[in-house]
């Protein structure tokens, strides 16, 4: 982060003190002690301690203005790290977002500046820089975002690679502008650029492209309560090399995703969703080329559609489908039934569900000739949650029973489970202490066991009645 | 930032301030900072109160938030388009709980003790992951293709 946005969230508390603000503090600090046998490796005992910290500071000399910090560390005391990746570290931490806003009073209009996470095109970025958005006469909306992206380095770029990744991603800037028709929807064009230089201009240039210019259409159209599509499309308009000959030209759209949700009575509802993305485009600017391939052939599709009944209701039951298609890799269908319920008069509320994975065998690699297995699986879960006075219980189970076990991904094993129960003490409403406990055994452990204390406070802040959530 | 991006920056600040000289904004007043009354625990039925009344400005209906499993399953397009919308009940740090370009642990873990929540990665899915990315490598993407994969890294080193 530069220096001068890391100033600047510092520079407006320390001016917020002087006049009549209000902050508030909230966190949570949670201290786990985690306990893995894995047959032919030794038990390993894992004790990551975490504070995740916010700050909002409100009415910063005039109540437009506002500080909002969020942010956490983590260090592991135990010897080993389940966290460190590959950087050998046992400590680290992130600052989510640190920025200043100013909300004016009509138009729904913001500025914002320092480190905030920005979906208002077509990406969800996290950007040190500034933002701006605001309604405009006749049901128009504009936004926009400039500055410099954030970057996750990984511990597969060394060297060079970590330098040509900041020199191509310099910089990022994206814009938005809708159209909001009345009992109609809203339509919405954005652009989106992440970096300028190209990897052919580095110093010692490279096939490894970071960088991203997507063009995107989202539209929403609801002129009735009981009737919502939704969607967006996203172009990839960035120049790439030519297609050799005699080879496809993958497509530049990387996006089609849409839902449509029909709800005639509070009774229930029906949805249904469509999804076509292709690789190269949609995996363009990925800095984890090794797993994002944009070079696979084919494409991914899917669509899927879903019951649910009892939309308003204390009990909702939903019935869900989805079909998915891998061109490599061939077919899949998952389908199941979810219920939730909340029981009347008191402060229970209970869930169950039940999916099904159909999936033909699948290869391990795009070689014809590597090994081939089944994936198909079925999942069980059953969760509840209870609150009486200051204390609060819950317990969620969950299970996975495989058709074949020689999948090597499973190492023998034909099920998998995790079953967690937590209870918790409201101390005071500022304050609330909870401890988790989880046991499971999965494909690469004979058994996992997990304890988790997790205290929870907050301190100050305005007594909206709402509140925040 | 550089001179171009610096520039850029300068340019919005001027469309903003010739938007506002020019009478161009919207006289509408901005939603609450947050919700003016009590909302129960749970997920906020919107139509409950407002029925079938539209949101400021005529555009939206409030049923159309109403926090129905299709809505929480896919509210990525009331985000893009109704932030501010969002913000008068949810505070920034909500939407971190899953949606951080680096996060500490699993929300799953990290919500333990809130099995009502749409977790991603329960049970064990650094396990189920592997059969799960088979059928949908794009599903990865959202959350891990440009941020938050340093611990995928730690196995996927190979080009596939």
């Amino acid at each position: 982060m530069k220096t001068r946005f890391r100033l600047l969230p510092l520079f407006a508390l320390a001016a917020g003190a002087a006049s009549g603000q209000e902050v508030s503090v909230y966190g949570s600090t949670l201290a786990q002690l985690w306990k893995s046998e894995t047959p032919g490796f030794d038990k390993a005992t894992y004790a990551p301690a975490t504070q995740f910290l916010g700050i909002d500071a409100l009415n910063l000399g005039t109540e437009r203005l506002s500080l909002h910090l969020f942010g956490w560390g983590m260090a592991d005391l135990a010897d080993q790290s389940r966290y460190n990746g590959a950087n050998g570290s046992k400590t680290q931490g992130d600052l989510s977002f640190g920025y200043l806003q100013y909300r004016f009073p009509t138009a729904n209009a913001e500025l914002k500046a320092g480190r905030f996470s920005v979906n208002q095109a077509v990406g969800i970025e996290q950007v040190d820089g500034l933002s701006a958005r605001a309604d405009l006469r006749g049901g128009f909306t504009v936004s926009a975002f400039a500055g410099q992206p954030v970057l996750y380095k990984n511990p597969l770029q060394t060297g060079h690679e970590k330098n040509d990744y900041a020199f191509q991603r310099n910089w990022i800037a994206g814009a938005r502008i809708g159209l909001r028709v009345p009992k109609v929807g809203e339509f919405g064009l954005s652009y989106l650029q992440d970096g300028q230089n190209a990897a052919k201009d580095l110093p010692r240039p490279s096939e490894t492209d970071y960088t991203r210019r997507q063009v995107g259409l989202d539209l929403r159209i609801s002129p009735v309560a009981a009737f919502d599509l939704s969607g967006r499309t996203v172009f990839d308009v960035a120049k790439h090399p030519e297609t050799p000959a005699g080879e496809t030209k993958p497509s530049n759209i990387a996006e089609h995703d849409y839902q449509v949700s029909v709800r005639p009575t509070d009774l229930f509802a029906l949805t249904g969703t469509v999804t076509e993305r292709n690789y190269r485009a949609f995996y363009a600017g990925t800095n984890l080329h090794s797993l994002f391939n944009q070079h696979e052939k084919g494409k991914f599709s899917a669509y899927g559609a879903g019951l649910v009944f009892g939309t308003a209701a204390k009990l909702q039951v939903t019935a869900d489908f989805r079909h998915t298609k891998r061109e490599i890799y061939g077919e899949a269908n998952r389908f199941g039934v979810d219920a939730k319920w909340a029981v009347a008069g008191t402060k229970i509320v209970a869930g169950a569900g039940i999916h099904q994975v159909s999936a033909p065998d699948a290869a391990a690699s795009p070689d014809p000739e590597s090994l081939r297995y089944g994936t198909s699986h079925s999942e069980a879960r059953l969760w509840a949650m209870w609150e009486t006075g200051k204390l609060s219980f819950s317990g969620d189970g969950i299970y996975y029973k495989f058709k074949d076990s020689t999948n090597p991904n499973l190492y023998g094993k034909d099920a998998m489970f995790e079953l967690v129960v937590s209870a918790g003490y409201q101390a005071t409403p500022e304050f609330k202490v909870a401890g988790d406990l989880a046991y499971g055994a999965n494909a690469f452990a004979k058994s996992e066991t997990r304890g988790l204390l997790r205290l929870e406070y907050r301190f100050g802040g305005p007594a909206a009645k709402g509140g925040k959530k | 930032m550089s001179g171009k991006g610096s520039l850029l920056t300068l340019l919005l600040a001027l469309v903003l301030g010739t938007f506002a000289a020019c009478g161009l904004l919207s006289p509408q007043a901005s939603f609450a900072r947050t919700h003016p009354e009590g909302l129960s625990a749970g997920r906020p039925l919107c139509s409950e109160c407002h029925s079938n009344e539209t949101m400021k400005g005529g555009f939206k209906t409030f049923a159309s938030f109403d926090h129905t499993p299709s809505f929480v399953g896919n509210h990525r397009s009331q985000a893009i388009q109704d932030s501010a919308s969002c913000a008068t009940c949810h505070a920034p740090a909500f939407c971190t709980d899953c949606h951080g370009g680096k996060v500490a642990m699993s929300p799953s873990v990290k919500l333990g003790d809130r099995p009502d929540r749409i977790s991603p990665h329960r049970g064990s899915y650094l396990s189920l992951h592997r059969l799960e990315a088979r059928m949908d490598p794009t599903g990865c993407y959202k959350c891990h293709g440009r941020a938050n994969n340093d611990k995928c890294a730690a196995c996927h080193r190979r080009p596939q």
